[in-house]
């Protein structure tokens, strides 16, 4: 039997796999928040400039934000639903039921108004954003706009972007509106607690600067899921099936970056 | 192959253009086009004829060489040579690439320079918009607000012509513009480019798989194969070489010929 020669490769090792993933792992975050900055401040630029068509603002405001009005309202409507018969369940006994009123109106505002609605938000906005530039990408749509001398970032991002900056707030304004509601109805109808007890207990507990931290987050989120959005549909390759995939990975980039954006809200704003 | 035209003065070259994604596309490809010249460049699929296009807009840029037009560089002349460049040529994409969101007027309005779109009126634009549409013999009073979904296959090739002449550019490039059409539809194109070209006065560079139609249009034809140029010259040179490759491309016979010589499966 012949000797190996110490020439012929071996798989690597496990220590040099580990190294190499997170190598990888590394290049495409720096890559990604490279292009991130750089769609950012291209935009910032489009709006100082006002190279930025209100015609097509308008436009996105009516589908990004208008028309998403309905499923909002019916999510935030089934997370009062839930918050208050949760609420109630948990405090059958233990507490006094006007509790309930701050309950459900602290969560909703300061947690599920937001998050919630972002959430409904990737699924109906960030998607579709992501879909129609990757569908543009693949159909050469956004090289004729190059050709015709037009920037997509003041024609295809920075309408959308503020269009959602100005819609997220008030999506969440009125997400936060029907969950209160829908929590003090449910709460009247399976625990007796009346609407006075509702907001007397709601009051008891209630900042003004809650609705601000309310909004201020409905706002971060409204600049993160269309950027990170265009950011994906923009780096788009591969025909239909490449179109599927970034959609996807869009979605989840997007839902983690809400979540970890979510989770430094408190240390940063409520201490 | 180095090829430079005859004619007056050339108004796009190609210096030396190499261009490699996973593996080369481009090795070095020199070619002119002169002023008011049609030229075709045919090739086998995959060849970088689109890419070579590409680059004439900096659409795609180039890993190394150059490319003028109308005498600027294209990515040695800065930001302000790329937009003066864009605003002199008109790009017809291969499946017309309109904007699905925006309505057939939109998508001609859009393909004026935006320093010209923002002295005219909006009457100006509407008749810029109506007479685009009537060079490319479409009605525009029954499409001009129509939706480019609304649109058949061979509607929408001439709304992105539209587009591309709506700027009244000195240059035309022509990405394989009768891809997918019948044959009907395809005569109909290729007149409406030769009609075009002389009309307006432009100077045409026509990318395309339809070589009897680019060789029956087209004052010079070259060939790109292996990423070089395989043949430069005019329509006779071209169907009397004795290239095999390049015949192939000629005629059906040779092209059954040349599978052998280009080892095609």
């Amino acid at each position: 039997m012949s000797r190996r020669s110490s020439f012929v490769s071996s798989p690597p090792d496990l220590i040099s796999r580990v190294l190499a993933a997170l190598g990888g792992t590394f290049s495409s975050v720096t890559e990604h928040a490279g292009q991130l900055g750089q769609l950012v401040w291209r935009m910032g630029v489009a709006v100082v400039r006002l190279r930025v068509p209100r015609r097509i603002i308008f436009r996105e405001i009516r589908i990004l934000g208008m028309q998403s009005v309905p499923i909002v309202l019916v999510a935030a409507g089934l997370i009062g639903i839930v918050t208050s018969q949760q609420g109630g369940y948990q405090m059958q006994s233990n507490l006094p039921l006007y509790i309930m009123g701050s309950v459900v109106v602290e969560s909703v505002v300061l947690e599920m108004g937001p998050v919630l609605t972002a959430i409904v938000i990737i699924g109906r906005v960030g998607a579709r954003i992501t879909a129609e530039l990757g569908t543009m990408k693949v159909s050469e749509q956004i090289d004729a706009l190059y050709s015709v001398g037009r920037d997509p970032v003041e024609i295809l991002a920075a309408p959308r972007v503020i269009a959602m900056l100005i819609s997220m707030p008030l999506l969440v304004g009125m997400a936060n509106i029907v969950g209160i509601l829908t929590g003090m109805v449910s709460a009247q109808y399976t625990l007796g607690l009346g609407s006075e007890t509702f907001f007397y207990g709601a009051r008891l507990f209630w900042h003004s600067y809650d609705l601000f931290y309310s909004l201020l987050k409905a706002l971060v989120f409204g600049g993160v899921i269309p950027v990170i959005a265009i950011h994906m549909g923009l780096r788009t390759t591969g025909g239909a099936e490449g179109v599927g995939r970034t959609t996807t990975q869009s979605v989840v980039f997007m839902t983690l970056t809400i979540l970890i954006v979510d989770a430094l809200f408190p240390p940063l704003f409520l201490q | 192959m180095s090829v430079a035209g005859n004619g007056s003065r050339p108004v796009i070259e190609y210096l030396s253009v190499y261009k490699a994604f996973d593996a080369p596309v481009l090795s070095g490809v020199n070619l002119s086009v002169q002023a008011g010249e049609m030229f075709a460049l045919f090739g086998p699929s995959g060849t970088g004829k689109s890419v070579l296009l590409k680059t004439t807009l900096g659409l795609i840029t180039p890993d190394r060489g150059d490319v003028r037009v109308a005498g600027e560089s294209v990515y040695f002349g800065g930001h302000r040579s790329i937009e003066r460049i864009r605003d002199k040529v008109g790009y017809v994409f291969q499946y017309a690439a309109l904007f699905d969101s925006f309505t057939v007027f939109e998508n001609i309005e859009i393909g004026i320079p935006e320093d010209r779109l923002s002295r005219m009126s909006r009457a100006e634009v509407r008749r810029n918009a109506w007479e685009s549409l009537e060079l490319v013999n479409l009605e525009p009073a029954q499409v001009l607000g129509k939706l480019p979904a609304e649109l058949s296959g061979g509607m929408k090739k001439r709304v992105g012509i539209a587009r591309a002449i709506a700027g009244r550019p000195e240059i035309l490039l022509w990405d394989e513009p009768t891809t997918g059409l019948d044959p009907v539809n395809t005569a109909a194109i290729e007149r409406l480019i030769t009609q075009l070209s002389e009309e307006l006065h432009v100077t045409s560079l026509l990318v395309t798989h339809d070589v009897q139609g680019g060789l029956e249009m087209c004052d010079r034809v070259a060939m790109l194969e292996g990423g070089v140029l395989r043949f430069c010259g005019s329509p006779e040179e071209f169907r009397e070489s004795d290239d095999a490759v390049v015949r192939a491309f000629a005629d059906r016979e040779a092209a059954i010929a040349a599978l052998d010589v280009l080892d095609v499966r």
